[in-house]
């Protein structure tokens, strides 16, 4: 018996609004299908009509996860279009900041996949570490999540002794913290067996489908747009980038806990090395005409802004691809064949960062397994309908 | 007198009102276990040490308003939380908790009630069933289908492993099987792998981490209870801290040598005992993930059920040694 | 491998099908192609070079005229190749046999300008809701939004 499952926009294993529908014979997935939309906010649109200046706090509102990835991706491209070359100190805080974000949304990554698995003692572990990262990045910048940091040319604010200590003592309870993870995440009997072999995705499928950040590395792919394409300070850093060649969810995990120690790393590099002097030099109000792709190595992946500028103080145009849309076709391929169980970890897999889904209802017959998608409007009128002629219900009463 | 003693045996101890708070306090005691071993400091407010909470819950429950799905078969829809309830309070009669004597038996202690018991435990998965089945929704009826999926994997180690202390004791009477335990305390250490197995076919039973598939909420939002509130839901929730408390009870008797000492010791002893086999529930729940539905399955019967059959064989081994 | 080698492979192998070929700033590459040369563009890049990433396709409206903007990507640098189709009849061809990851991107094109994608494997829209108005395509500079009034079932008239 086949039959469909709509999975979203409003469901327990999405911590996002998106519409998922799936198709089901018995526990096995037959078909996938994703759509978009529920959530869009139409940035790029409004980011046409704000001046340099504000769709850095524009930008910074795409995600709230990974908001520094988005800012930082757009000024080094709004950099290179006034032509100005920030401070070494200035893109070493700026730097020091990424990898802090790198660290608290991969920890929030392996709770979410404990949670969606089953495994809420793992979800509660490490979120309670992950307030140590919140921490930090409270003290550097003043927020635990919008950090607004960044600015056109440097940096907002800077460091001092006390913090860079404050930085490098938390710094040794997380590597310590991490090694734990590390040990309990690879070795759990019942956790291991969930994550192994689910959300299979081989390096020709993950190459073709041009997936990003750590889907494409659990495949065995090494590509990394910081060592790729180095931005920022990440020529002088030394760091590896990590692969895995299981191709299915648990490398993913594996991946990004080793993604936490190579950022441990860097951030120690950072602080260790940190050039005196300047934070930020003053940015010209408009830019000449010209164009830019800028990318990132956002927390999920590969992020890419492509800015156009017409010689005025605002954009012509931006168009930004966060990771997760990259990871989308991706995903409906490894859903396919799969079991019911799998689809949230699966889909936790990619660390999907949703900033669309849809506005339509899909009302799906048990009975027929025919479906049709009903606005929202139509849908009232037959609440309306329904409802109109009965009686109304006794109210609740407490019962004592 | 007698029927005194027998009305106080149903309405009082252990009967309804007693079953009620302790069923609660197990929860509160589960929860809170739960909660420290995560980190967390679980329920406070409620009472001394958020002892009330769920009761509080309870009562919450109560007064939501109750819905019942248009398609849903309306009278199993709603008869069915009772019906489970009215189970599981039966099953927990037949505990010989106390006003039973070894030598005479009588309806509430009588030759072949682990049968009865063990039957009326698997009458609350069919409840379970039954309840998503009815509801129609898409997520409760994979929750149902789950639900039965996973039936026959633990249910044929839970009885093999249950049984085979009542092979040894040559008994099948709750009573008589603690009373031999009592006896022979060593003979304990022989059940040892059926205690194990049966832990962890209580925990499959009663749904919980890692076995918590029919209601993941996380793939299948409430399952079999997605479309429950209100009076139902509570009654459902109920159900399930009632057949915690008389499964952690029945496991308490066959391999921890039962409550033996009157009302008053009998009470102390069944706290204790029970409260010693929901630590491990607890233990099993907070230290692993949930795992698929087929892997329940292939579980139960390429370990547990192999595992049983050893238990089985080890106990006619020592029986024939012993007489 | 360098940007030059890169430029100077561009022109030898698709010679004058090269309309422009721009290096602004290191490690970008920008080549504009006519529209019917697109595919012949984008399957020389995967096959000769090993451009297999497709990091996504921009658009952008000119006024007149619709540009495109494909951007690949490998662990190199990032090449884009564009192309330019008129505002009057924007018509495209899928390169989704090509880079079968493209087709999010092009649905995404489809919803947003109004672009009919040739050949595309599935044209439903992905972004905009199913009771979306004909016609009214976000991302054309042309588009204003107006917020419908609001109105608020058995509310306040």
């Amino acid at each position: 018996m086949r039959f469909q499952i709509p999975i979203g926009p409003q469901h327990p294993a999405l911590k996002e609004p998106i519409g998922l529908r799936i198709t089901v014979e018995g526990e096995i997935i037959r078909d996938a299908d994703i759509r978009l939309g529920y959530n869009h906010r139409g940035i790029e649109k409004l980011a046409e009509q704000k001046t340099w200046i504000q769709n850095i706090y524009l930008t910074e509102r795409i995600c709230g996860i990974c908001s520094h990835s988005h800012t930082t991706c757009y000024v080094q491209g709004v950099e290179k279009l006034m032509e100005l070359q920030p401070p070494k100190r200035g893109l070493y805080i700026r730097t020091l900041v990424a990898e802090l974000e790198r660290v608290h949304s991969h920890l929030l990554w392996l709770g979410v996949a404990g949670h969606e698995a089953g495994f809420d003692s793992f979800f509660m572990y490490t979120w309670r570490d992950r307030e140590i990262v919140m921490d930090i990045l409270e003290r550097i910048s003043g927020n635990r999540v919008h950090y607004g940091i960044n600015t056109i040319g440097g940096v907002r604010r800077d460091l001092d002794e006390l913090q860079v200590k404050y930085i490098l003592d938390s710094l040794e309870i997380l590597r310590k913290r991490s090694e734990y993870y590390k040990n309990l995440g690879t070795t759990e009997p019942s956790f291991v067996a969930r994550l192994a072999g689910v959300g299979y995705l081989s390096k020709e499928d993950a190459i073709a489908l041009c997936a990003v950040g750590p889907t494409l590395r659990a495949s065995g792919v090494p590509m990394d747009v910081r060592k790729d394409d180095p931005y920022a300070v990440y020529d002088e850093v030394p760091f590896e980038v990590c692969t895995a060649d299981t191709c299915d969810v648990l490398g993913r995990a594996v991946v990004r806990i080793k993604e936490l120690f190579q950022s441990y790393n860097i951030i120690e590099y950072l602080l260790k090395n940190l050039p005196a002097g300047e934070i930020a030099v003053k940015a010209p109000r408009r830019a000449k005409p010209n164009e830019v792709v800028s990318r990132y190595e956002a927390p999920r992946g590969e992020n890419i802004h492509y800015i156009k500028s017409n010689g005025t103080d605002k954009p012509e145009r931006l168009k930004v691809r966060a990771p997760t849309l990259a990871n989308y076709a991706a995903t409906i391929k490894m859903l396919k064949n799969g079991f019911i169980a799998d689809v949230p970890l699966i889909f936790a897999a990619i660390d999907p960062c949703i900033c669309c889904a849809e506005r339509a209802v899909a009302i799906v017959d048990a009975r027929t397994g025919q479906e049709k998608v009903v606005p929202m409007n139509i849908l009232k009128q037959i609440s309306q309908k329904i409802s109109a002629n009965k009686e109304r219900k006794r109210e609740a009463e407490w019962p004592l | 007198m007698a029927t005194l003693k027998t009305l106080i045996y149903l309405v009082i101890y252990p009967g309804l009102l007693f079953l009620f708070i302790y069923s609660t306090f197990c929860e509160w005691y589960d929860r809170k276990l739960y909660a420290r071993f995560q980190n967390r400091m679980g329920p406070t407010h409620t009472g001394r040490w958020g002892l009330l909470q769920p009761i509080a819950d309870f009562f919450k429950l109560m007064a939501k308003e109750d819905i019942v799905p248009e398609r849903a078969d309306k009278g199993m829809f709603s008869a069915l939380p009772a019906f489970g309830l009215a189970i599981v309070s039966t099953a927990m009669l037949l505990l010989p908790v106390w006003n039973y004597s070894l030598d005479r038996p009588s309806l509430t202690s009588f030759n072949g009630d682990i049968i009865v018991l063990l039957y009326l435990l698997s009458l609350p998965t069919f409840i379970f069933f039954l309840a998503g089945w009815s509801s129609t929704n898409l997520f409760s009826t994979v929750g149902a289908a789950r639900v039965l999926t996973m039936l026959f994997g633990y249910e044929v180690p839970l009885f093999l492993s249950v049984l085979s202390p009542a092979v040894l004791a040559n008994s099948w009477r709750l009573a008589e099987i603690a009373a031999f335990y009592r006896q022979h305390p060593l003979l304990i250490l022989v059940n040892l792998l059926g205690f194990l197995i049966a832990l962890i076919c209580v925990q499959a039973k009663l749904e919980r981490t890692p076995f918590d598939i029919p209601h993941a909420e996380t793939e299948i939002v409430g399952g079999t209870f997605t479309e429950y509130s209100g009076k139902k839901l509570a009654l459902f929730r109920l159900m399930q801290d009632v057949e915690m408390v008389v499964a952690a009870g029945l496991l308490a008797t066959v391999f921890l040598g039962g409550f033996p000492g009157g009302p008053l010791v009998g009470l102390i002893n069944f706290v204790i005992k029970t409260l010693f086999v929901i630590f491990f529930l607890t233990l099993i729940r907070a230290t692993t993930s949930r795992i698929r539905v087929d892997q329940v399955v292939s579980f139960s019967w390429k370990y547990l059920a192999p595992l049983a059959v050893l238990q089985l064989l080890i106990v006619i081994l020592v029986k024939g040694l012993i007489s | 491998m360098n940007d030059q080698a890169l430029i100077d492979k561009a022109n030898e192998s698709l010679k004058d099908k090269v309309l422009a070929i721009t290096n602004p700033a290191p490690r970008r590459i920008f080549l504009k192609v006519a529209v019917e040369n697109l595919l012949e563009a984008v399957n020389w890049l995967k096959k000769d070079l090993g451009f297999t990433h497709l990091s996504t396709i921009s658009g952008v409206d000119l006024g007149q005229s619709f540009e495109i903007l494909y951007h690949f990507a490998n662990n190199y640098c990032s090449f884009t190749i564009r192309t330019e189709i008129p505002r009057d009849n924007p018509q495209l061809p899928s390169i989704c046999e090509l880079i079968p990851g493209a087709i999010l991107y092009e649905r995404e094109l489809q919803d947003m300008f109004g672009i009919t994608i040739q050949n595309i494997p599935d044209p439903r829209p992905l972004l905009l809701p199913d009771d979306w108005p004909v016609g009214n395509y976000p991302l054309r500079k042309d588009w204003k939004y107006e917020r419908p009034p609001e109105v608020i079932p058995g509310g306040k008239k």
